[in-house]
């Protein structure tokens, strides 16, 4: 079944992106939400109909391997609803002019329709399309916090994320240097014949390295505690929530399709547990709550990178866990964080202030660390079950590693949460300023307490998920289906000759 | 100076590793299995005299739809750094304008640049040019007399309507083919005769949508630089 409203995904948020300069101000205003409420809509609807079966689009009507196709199985589509919802939710309502406002919310669209986009596609360079669109939007976003620290942090993440855009191109060129097509069931269907040799493998690290750079792979993870602390609370939660998992998305993607190789897991494995290993430490050590979320985050991200290099599905099982857990925490936390920067001392006290939001902290904080109830413990121990299945050493000290992380994280969580019911502020030197800076705008609260109800919606629906949970690991692991999909048995032939 | 080497090292390494993967890969030979296919098929299917146009348009009209949108985040953003922080400082220096010969010539070459821009845009499915090399023709076009005379400058708000209008009917006249029950960017009203100026169906509509959305943003692009500059 091809469904041409697939297309809709990245052509709505676009629209609405372009248009508003033509439009009267107050429909200009609710046009980016509409778009994607509509987007949302269509997410729920693909997530019901590929739990039954995964669906494609050829754009244009141009068959398979020649032009681009669009491939929905129910973790893209989940991956939709979450693009549109989570932007929703962050969406920019005010700003200091009504010009920058209208350039912060184009730039918000284009952000969510490059991140719809790389969800759906079906094609290498088309993933890099989007790739590169969610990161010139994520550059605009990030120094448009106005700051001049905003702006040096952005520039060095300019020219990082570049530098990956330029490594996972060049990796792409080697694939279709070799294979000839850029079509991803094409090259699954390809792959054991041409790609799974050195050539191969150093052409998927290239992209690793260079996809990695927003999915905030150990080695290129610099920029993140940078932009992290500099730019807005938004864009922050945006970037980390959002970007992060796309790019993870399209990594587990190729791992699966065209490089299901040990090498290609090993190297998953060892950069997921070193970027776990230094992210908790260095969350351990910073002093400034923006900071300390931003090494967590490269922390959990490792911990995800760590889950797709199990092979099976039981790896990617727990890999969408992870990353859906913390697409849900991240964004709240940094929501939270807006008006907690600088040092962590300042936060002594300010539990009092805004009592509803130290509630949420801790909460989010709880279900990091993988406290029992809460839906993070459940994507722990996926994980670490997934871990201890396999017969291989590296996998054990793998697990040794998250679970030392999690004492770790449990501790600077902790400390951040005793600092919130601390008693210093109310009689330190300036209480009338602290009162102003630390207490939690209304807006803030009402985002991440809908963060939170999503996350205790996702713990009393525990139970019923894992079905649709594992269902969706296994379409996801079954690319045999993928290619059979995109390449009914006629198309192949003629293509290949 | 740690750095230094480091980056060093980091270079020397990666020119290795790309010199040990190309001279391990027979020379000329690459399989053009897509490509192969696109070359014998695309001049029927998709009727554009120019294939690389089919492609870009037609095979790969998101990828293209993308760009633009690259192009739009990049024009946006700048407009986002440079349009808040400098406004405050003031005009700046008092802007003169160009010599006689400067105007005299800018105002010759206006409108044979506006000629040639449209004739590669319009042009872009049957010879080599198209929508962006024809675009970037438009911006200078528009660019230079206000280069020539600073005093009057083009308003961003008429350049970002172009813009928004050239986006939107990108978008639409892909979502067009919806309502024939075709996928999003099908190229319409089939290929016609190879060759002419009116064939290959909606691809020259897609293509001076792509001109004067690129011309319009990298004109404001220009002008935003600039004002930046006599601003700072």
């Amino acid at each position: 079944m091809s469904h041409s409203l697939l297309a809709l995904v990245v052509a709505l948020p676009l629209l609405a992106a372009f248009l508003p300069p033509l439009l009267p101000g107050a429909i200009r205003r609710l046009l980016g939400p509409l778009a994607l409420l509509l987007v949302a809509a269509l997410g729920v609807y693909l997530w019901r109909i590929t739990l039954i079966e995964p669906v494609s689009l050829a754009l244009g009507d141009f068959r398979p391997p020649l032009g681009v196709v669009f491939y929905v199985d129910s973790v893209a589509a989940l991956f939709v609803l979450a693009v549109a919802l989570v932007t929703l939710l962050l969406w920019p309502w005010r700003g200091d002019t009504s010009e920058n406002l209208d350039r912060k919310q184009s730039l918000t669209l284009v952000l969510a329709a490059a991140c719809g986009g790389l969800a759906v596609s079906g094609d290498l360079f088309n993933v890099y399309v989007f790739y590169e669109l969610a990161a010139v939007a994520g550059y605009g976003l990030a120094a448009g916090g106005g700051t001049a620290a905003a702006r040096v942090a952005t520039f060095r993440y300019l020219i990082l994320g570049s530098l990956g855009s330029l490594l996972a191109l060049l990796g792409i060129t080697l694939i279709y240097f070799r294979a000839g097509t850029l079509n991803l069931a094409h090259l699954a269907d390809l792959a054991p014949q041409t790609l799974h040799d050195p050539f191969g493998l150093a052409a998927f690290f290239l992209i690793l390295l260079g996809l990695g750079v927003k999915a905030e792979l150990f080695l290129v993870n610099t920029w993140a505690p940078e932009i992290y602390a500099t730019a807005e609370a938004r864009v922050s939660a945006l970037l980390a929530g959002l970007v992060s998992k796309l790019a993870l998305l399209v990594l587990a993607r190729l791992l699966v399709l065209v490089f299901p190789l040990p090498e290609a897991r090993g190297a998953l494995l060892i950069l997921g547990m070193l970027g776990m290993l230094t992210g908790e430490f260095a969350a351990f050590r910073a002093r400034d709550i923006k900071r300390m979320l931003a090494w967590s985050s490269i922390g959990q991200l490792g911990a995800a990178f760590i889950a797709f290099s199990i092979p099976g599905s039981l790896g990617l099982a727990a890999g969408l866990a992870i990353a859906l857990h913390h697409l849900l925490v991240k964004p709240a936390l940094f929501l939270l964080a807006e008006r907690w920067g600088g040092g962590l001392a300042r936060l002594a006290g300010a539990a009092r202030r805004s009592p509803f939001g130290a509630a949420l902290f801790a909460l989010f904080a709880l279900s990091l660390i993988g406290v029992p109830p809460l839906p993070g413990f459940w994507a722990k121990y996926l994980l670490l079950s997934g871990l201890a299945a396999q017969p291989d050493n590296l996998y054990l000290l793998a697990g040794l590693v998250v679970l030392v992380t999690t004492v770790v994280e449990a501790v600077y969580l902790f400390r951040v949460i005793g600092m919130l019911h601390g008693r210093d502020a109310a009689h330190s030197e300036k209480p009338q300023n602290m009162a102003l800076d630390m207490t939690l705008p209304a807006s803030t609260l009402a985002g991440s307490g809908a963060f939170a109800a999503l996350l205790l919606a996702v713990a009393l629906a525990a139970p019923w998920l894992t079905a649709p949970l594992a269902r969706m690991a296994l379409q996801m692991n079954d690319s045999a289906a993928y290619v059979a999909r995109v390449l009914p048995a006629t198309a192949t032939s003629e293509a290949t000759k | 100076m740690l750095t230094r080497y480091g980056t060093l090292l980091f270079a020397a390494g990666f020119a290795f590793l790309l010199f040990v993967l190309f001279t391990s890969q027979p020379l000329g030979a690459p399989p053009m299995l897509a490509g192969q296919a696109l070359l014998d098929e695309a001049a029927t299917t998709v009727g554009a005299a120019n294939i690389v146009t089919a492609v870009v348009l037609a095979y790969r009209g998101i990828d293209t739809l993308g760009e633009l949108s690259i192009l739009f985040a990049a024009a946006t953003a700048v407009g986002l750094v440079l349009g808040s922080a400098h406004r405050t400082l003031g005009a700046g220096a008092p802007r003169e304008p160009g010599g006689f010969i400067l105007r005299a010539g800018v105002d010759f070459l206006f409108p044979l640049l506006l000629l040639v821009g449209f004739y590669i845009i319009v042009h872009g499915h049957l010879t080599p040019g198209g929508g962006f090399q024809g675009g970037v023709v438009l911006a200078a076009a528009f660019v230079l007399p206000v280069l020539a005379r600073p005093t009057e400058t083009l308003s961003h708000k008429a350049m970002a309507r172009v813009e928004g209008l050239a986006g939107g009917v990108f978008i639409l006249t892909g979502l067009g083919a919806l309502a024939f029950d075709r996928a999003f960017l099908a190229p319409l009203l089939g290929p016609g005769q190879l060759g002419a100026l009116l064939s290959a169906g909606t691809l020259p509509v897609l293509y001076l949508a792509v001109g004067l959305k690129v011309g319009a943003e990298l004109a404001s692009l220009l002008l935003r630089l600039s004002e930046d500059e006599a601003d700072a």
